[in-house]
C-alpha cells in the first residue's frame, strides 16, 4: 500500500534542551550547520514522501519562515497544534485534513532512511511502527516483537529486559484517528504510545525490525553528538572543498585558516586569517570567526560573533551569540547540573544559548551552562547554571 | 492599475486563467474577468468584485471553455467597479475581447468618434473603445492582426493590453509603459503583467518592450515591432519558485514577509559586505558616479530615499530626495547628479516618468529595485537589486528594509575613503538582530492597548524621522485609522495642537546623545498634554522611563537602528489592522505596484 503523506509532529518544545529552546523549538535545533527538521524531511523526500504536513505549535514561526511553502519542491501544509497536549492530540489537529493511508513521524530525531523505507515497505494497512535496538531502552518506549508483530510496549520500563525500542516511525490508515479518539488521555495528555495500545487491543499491529542512524538529543550537549555523526555522513548543505571540509560559496575563509575535517562552514560567515576549525566543528550562517581563535567539537549556530584569540572546545553555541576576545573554554569532562539533576563527566566545555554576550578573557569550567540573553563581563570565570536574562560580573 | 493574463495551448484554459489571476490579486482586486475562444465565438464572464466573485460566478458556466484566452484584475482608474467596467471588454458584435492595464490618454476622443459612427458604449472605461476600434477594422476588411495593430496606432497613453477576436486563436498582445511578460512552456504559452501568474508552469520567459506587438498561437509566439518586423527576443530563466508565493501557514503575506525580514537582508547583505576586511562591494555599481545624488521614488520608496538622501549627505554627499511625481513634473537643476528610481516592482509610472525626464535630461541613471527584468532596471543605466524576493502584501514591508540596507551599501560605496567598520559589522548584525525583535516583540500588546485611540502619531529626528513617516503609513494603509508622521521637532510648531489623551504617540529614539535628549524632551511635551506614549528604543536614553509602553530594539549602529525600529512600528500596524479586522493584505483603495501616474 503505497504512501505519499508525510506527517511531521513538530509542536513541541523539547523542554530538556533549554536554554537552547528560548526562541525555537527542538525541531529547529542546529545539527551540523542545519535545523534537525530539515535533515528529517530531508529523508521523507529522499523516500518519495509527495505531500509534506507540519504539525506545528511552540515558535511555530521559525519552522514555518524556515521551509515556507515547500521543501525540494514537495508542498508542505502547517496546521497547528495550540496547546503541546501530547503527539496523539497533536496528529489528532490533522484528522479530516488527511484521508489516506500516513507515515507518522517526530520532527525532533535525526534518522536514516533506512528506517523510513522500511516502514513504508512492510505497511500493509495494518498500524505500522518501527522497531529498532538501542543500547538504553528504559529511557524510550521500550517494544517487544514477535515475527513482525508488536507483542509488548512499554513506556520507560523499569525492567532492562527489552533491547528494542519504538524508532517513532509510524504508517497508519485514517481509521487511526478512530482510535485516538477512542484513547483515554492521561495526566491531561494525549500520547501515540497509549494509542498504540488501545490498537494492539483492536487486532494486529505491526512491528518492522530496523536499524540505522537513530539519534536523539535529549540534553543540549547531545547536539554535539549529532552533529559529530552527521558530519560523519557527510549530511551538510554546503558543498565540499575537501574531503569532509564543507564550505558554503557565499562564505569568505582566510587562506590562513585552517579548517581540519570534518568541518562545515555555512553560508555568509567569514573565518579570519590563523583560525583553527576543527575537527568536529559545524559553524552556521553569518557567524564571524576571528584571527588565531581555535575551535574543536564546537556547534556555532548562526550570526554569531567570536572575537580573536578565542579557545572553544566541546560547545554548543546558539544563534546571535557574542564572544570576547581571548575568552577560553578548555572543554569537558565535567560535571552537568540539569535542575536537580547532575550529570557527571560529559564532554562539554560550554553551553551558550542564544543572544548571550560573552565579554574578552571570560574562562568557562567544563559543564557551564548559559542561558539566552545573558550578559557575561569581562574577565568572568564562568561556571555551573546561569538563568536567562541574568548578568555576570567579576 | 490592472493585472492581465493571457494563455494558449495549456489545456484547462479557465482553470490556467483563474489560477494567473489569483497570483495578480495584489495589482487589483475591485472587479474580474476572463474570456476565452479560439473558434466562431467568444465567452466572456466578468463580475465586480474580488476574485471570488468571479468564481462563483463561473461554478453554473460549464459551457466557458476555448483553446486561447486572457483575464483580467483591476484597480478601477476610470468608473466604478461594477461589472459593466470590469474588464474583458467588448465591442458591439461580441467577437472581439480586451483586457487592458494602464490609461489611454485619448480615449474621449476616441469614443466620440466611434459613437458618432454608431458605436455603442457599455461601460465607462478608457479600454472600450479599443474592442470597438479593432471592430472598425475588421468591419473594413482587415485580418484580425491588422485590426488589431490599427487599433494600437490610435491609442495615446500607457497600456498592456491583450485581445481576442473571434475566429482566430491567437492571442494579440502589444505593450507601451505598462509590463508584460511572456512565458514559455514545452506545449503552452502564457503572458501576465507579473511572473507569478504563470510561474507555476514554466520558468522561461522573454519580457516585452515598449512598441512591441506579440501573437500567441498553437504554433508558439511572435514578438514584432510596430511596422511587423520579427524581433529577436533573448529567453530569461526565473531563479525563484512559486511556491515563494504562498502563505506558509502564516494568517496574512504581510506577517510572512514581516517574518521573512531576515531573510532578504541576508540576501541583499550576500557577498557585499566583509566584516573582517571592513569593506564594501557591490558589484552593479561598478564605475558609477556618485559625487551627487538625487533619489526619486514615491509611497514607502520615498520614505526609504529620505533615508538614504540623509546618510548620502552626511558622508559628505550631496543628496536630495524627491517625489517622484513632483521631480517628473517640476524637476530641480540636475548638475550631475546621479538619479536613483527606488522603488520595488521597478514598474510604478510615477517614478519612472521621473527616471525617465532625468535621462532627457542627460542624467545618469540607477534603478534601485526588487524585480529583476522590470522596466526601470531596463530603461536605468545602472540597476542595483535589494533581493528582497516577492513581497505580496499590497504594504511593504520586507523590501523597506531591503531599501534601507541597499541604500546603505550604496552610501558606504559612494563615501570617500574606506567603509565605516562599526556599521558593516552592524550591517552583519542586522539579520540576527531583526529576528531578536520578531521573537520577543511587545507589539501586540501595544496594538490592544490602543485599539480606540483617535489618531496615531508617529515622531522621530534625523533617520528617524523617515522612520516616523513609514511607521505613520503603514498604520493608515492597512488600519484605516489616521495616522501621521512627524519630525519631532516640528511637533511644538502646530500638530502638538492635534494631541490628546486618546492620541498614542510613538516617538523612536536611539543611543543617548543631543539627538536623543532632544527627542526624549519632545516625549515629555505630549506626555504634559497626556498623550500615551510609545517609546521605540535601544534602552540607552532614559526616553523609557517616559514612555506608557516601550518596544525595545537591541543595541546597534544609529544606521540600523532606524531599520530595527520599522520593524517593531510593522508590527505594530500589522496587530492594530488584524485585531479591528482589516483586508490587511489587500487594502481598499491601494494597490501593489501603482502603475498609473
Amino acid at each position: 500500500m503505497e504512501i505519499t503523506t508525510g506527517v511531521v509532529l513538530a509542536a513541541g518544545e523539547g523542554t530538556r534542551l533549554r536554554p537552547m529552546t528560548a526562541n525555537r523549538p527542538k525541531p529547529m535545533l542546529p545539527a551540523a550547520g542545519r535545523p534537525i527538521l530539515e535533515h528529517v524531511l530531508d529523508v521523507l523526500v529522499e523516500c518519495g514522501i509527495k505531500e509534506l504536513c507540519l504539525i506545528v505549535g511552540y515558535r511555530r514561526e521559525r519552522i514555518q519562515e524556515h521551509f515556507g511553502h515547500s521543501y525540494r519542491d514537495v508542498p508542505i501544509t502547517y496546521v497547528q497544534q495550540k496547546k503541546q497536549l501530547g503527539s496523539a492530540h497533536a496528529l489528532q489537529q490533522v484528522e479530516g485534513e488527511i484521508e489516506k493511508p500516513m507515515l507518522v513521524l517526530n520532527g525532533d530525531r535525526v534518522i536514516d532512511e533506512r528506517i523510513v523505507e522500511d516502514v513504508l515497505a512492510g505497511f500493509d494497512g495494518a498500524p505500522t511502527l518501527s522497531a529498532i535496538e538501542h543500547p538504553t531502552p528504559m529511557e524510550y518506549g521500550a517494544v517487544k516483537v514477535s515475527g513482525d508483530r508488536l507483542t509488548e510496549f512499554v513506556e520507560k520500563p523499569e525492567t532492562d529486559d527489552f533491547r528494542l525500542i519504538n524508532a517513532g516511525v509510524y504508517a497508519f490508515d485514517p481509521s487511526v484517528f478512530e482510535a485516538i479518539s477512542r484513547t483515554d488521555r492521561r495526566g491531561g495528555e494525549l500520547q501515540l504510545s497509549d494509542v498504540i495500545e488501545t490498537l494492539m487491543d483492536d487486532g494486529p499491529v505491526r512491528a518492522v525490525r530496523t536499524d540505522g542512524l537513530w539519534a536523539d538529543a535529549t540534553y543540549p550537549w547531545d547536539l554535539l553528538f549529532l552533529t559529530r555523526e552527521l558530519l560523519r555522513r557527510g549530511r551538510v548543505s554546503p558543498p565540499d572543498r575537501d574531503a569532509s571540509v564543507w564550505v558554503a560559496e557565499s562564505a569568505r575563509v582566510h587562506p590562513d585558516a585552517t579548517l581540519q575535517p570534518p568541518v562545515v562552514v555555512g553560508a555568509d560567515s567569514e573565518v579570519a586569517a590563523g583560525a583553527v576549525l576543527g575537527p568536529n566543528v559545524a559553524v552556521g550562517y553569518n557567524a564571524t570567526i576571528g584571527a588565531n581563535t581555535t575551535l574543536r567539537d564546537v556547534l556555532l549556530d548562526s550570526d554569531c560573533r567570536i572575537e580573536a584569540g578565542a579557545t572553544l572546545l566541546d560547545c554548543v553555541v546558539g544563534q546571535t551569540v557574542d564572544i570576547g576576545a581571548g575568552t577560553v573554554a578548555p572543554g569537558g569532562p565535567g560535571d552537568v547540573r540539569v535542575g536537580e539533576r547532575v550529570f557527571e563527566n560529559q564532554s562539554l566545555g560550554a553551553v551558550v544559548a542564544d543572544r548571550a554576550s560573552v565579554g574578552g578573557g571570560v574562562t568557562f569550567a567544563p559543564g557551564t551552562l548559559v542561558g539566552a540573553n545573558v550578559d557575561i563581563g569581562t574577565g568572568v570565570h564562568a561556571s555551573g547554571t546561569i538563568d536567562d536574562d541574568a548578568e555576570v560580573v567579576r | 492599475m490592472c493585472g492581465i493574463i493571457g494563455c494558449v495551448g495549456c489545456g484547462d484554459t479557465l482553470g490556467t486563467l483563474v489560477h494567473g489571476l489569483s497570483k495578480l490579486e495584489y495589482r487589483g482586486y475591485d472587479s474580474a474577468g476572463v474570456a476565452l475562444g479560439g473558434d466562431e465565438t467568444l465567452g466572456v464572464l466578468k463580475r465586480a468584485g474580488e476574485l471570488d466573485a468571479l468564481r462563483d460566478a463561473l461554478d453554473g458556466q460549464s459551457d466557458l471553455s476555448g483553446s486561447v484566452g486572457i483575464g483580467h484584475t483591476r484597480w478601477s482608474t476610470h468608473g466604478p467597479p461594477t461589472d459593466e467596467n470590469a474588464h474583458p471588454h467588448q465591442d458591439c458584435t461580441g467577437s472581439v475581447a480586451v483586457v487592458h492595464n494602464g490609461i489611454i490618454e485619448n480615449y474621449q476622443e476616441l469614443r466620440d468618434e466611434l459613437a458618432a459612427a454608431g458605436h455603442t458604449f457599455g461601460s465607462d472605461t478608457d479600454t472600450e473603445v479599443v474592442p470597438h476600434l479593432i471592430e472598425s477594422g475588421l468591419e473594413s476588411g482587415a485580418d484580425p492582426e491588422a485590426a488589431f495593430r490599427a487599433a494600437i496606432d490610435r491609442l495615446e497613453g500607457s497600456f498592456a493590453i491583450a485581445c481576442l477576436v473571434a475566429g482566430a486563436a491567437s492571442v494579440f498582445v502589444a505593450r507601451n509603459d505598462s509590463p508584460l511578460v511572456l512565458g514559455l512552456a514545452e506545449d503552452a504559452t502564457y503572458l501576465a503583467s507579473d511572473v507569478p501568474a504563470f510561474r507555476e508552469y514554466t520558468d522561461q520567459v522573454v519580457y516585452l518592450d515598449d512598441g512591441e506587438f506579440a501573437e500567441l498561437s498553437a504554433d508558439g509566439w511572435r514578438v514584432t515591432d510596430t511596422d511587423g518586423d520579427p524581433i529577436e527576443k533573448s529567453v530569461e530563466t526565473i531563479s525563484w519558485d512559486a511556491e515563494e508565493t504562498g502563505k506558509s501557514g502564516y494568517d496574512h503575506f504581510m506577517l510572512k514577509e514581516i517574518h521573512e525580514q531576515p531573510r532578504a537582508l541576508r540576501q541583499c547583505l550576500r557577498s557585499r559586505v566583509d566584516e573582517l576586511r571592513g569593506s564594501v562591494t557591490v558589484d552593479e555599481l561598478g564605475d558609477l558616479e556618485l559625487d551627487r545624488v538625487h533619489l526619486v521614488a514615491a509611497g514607502t520608496s520615498y520614505h526609504a530615499a529620505v533615508y538614504g538622501a540623509q546618510m548620502l549627505s552626511a558622508d559628505g554627499i550631496p543628496a536630495q530626495a524627491h517625489y517622484a511625481h513632483e521631480y517628473a513634473s517640476s524637476p530641480p537643476p540636475i548638475e550631475n547628479a546621479t538619479v536613483v528610481g527606488v522603488s520595488q516592482s521597478g514598474e510604478t509610472a510615477d517614478t519612472l516618468a521621473a527616471t525617465r525626464e532625468a535621462r532627457r535630461r542627460g542624467a545618469e541613471t540607477l534603478a534601485l529595485t526588487n524585480t529583476v527584468g522590470s522596466t526601470m532596471a531596463r530603461e536605468c543605466d545602472d540597476a542595483f537589486y535589494i533581493r528582497s524576493g516577492p513581497e505580496i502584501g499590497v504594504a511593504a514591508t520586507k523590501t523597506f528594509a531591503g531599501q534601507q540596507t541597499a541604500l546603505n551599501l550604496l552610501t558606504q560605496v559612494a563615501r570617500s575613503g574606506t567603509a565605516d567598520r562599526e556599521l558593516v559589522s552592524a550591517l552583519r548584525d542586522l539579520p540576527g538582530d531583526i529576528q531578536t525583535i520578531l521573537d520577543e516583540s511587545d507589539a501586540e500588546a501595544v496594538a490592544e492597548a490602543y485599539l480606540d485611540a483617535a489618531a496615531y502619531f508617529f515622531i522621530g529626528r534625523g533617520l528617524n524621522y523617515p522612520v516616523a513617516l513609514e511607521g505613520a503609513l503603514k498604520m493608515k494603509e492597512i488600519s484605516y485609522e489616521h495616522a501621521e508622521g512627524f519630525a519631532a521637532g516640528e511637533l511644538k510648531h502646530g500638530p502638538l495642537a492635534l494631541v490628546t489623551a486618546n492620541t498614542p504617540v510613538f516617538a523612536t529614539v536611539v543611543d543617548d546623545d543631543e539627538l536623543a535628549r532632544k527627542t526624549v524632551g519632545n516625549i515629555k511635551e505630549v506626555e504634559a498634554r497626556n498623550a500615551p506614549v510609545v517609546a521605540v528604543t535601544d534602552g540607552r536614553s532614559d526616553a523609557g522611563r517616559y514612555a506608557d509602553h516601550t518596544l525595545e530594539i537591541p543595541e546597534t549602529h544609529p544606521r540600523t537602528a532606524a531599520i530595527l525600529a520599522n520593524v517593531q512600528l510593522q508590527l505594530v500596524a500589522y496587530h492594530t489592522a488584524a485585531k479591528l479586522g482589516r483586508s490587511i493584505d489587500k487594502p481598499r483603495n491601494l494597490a501593489k505596484s501603482v502603475t498609473v501616474e
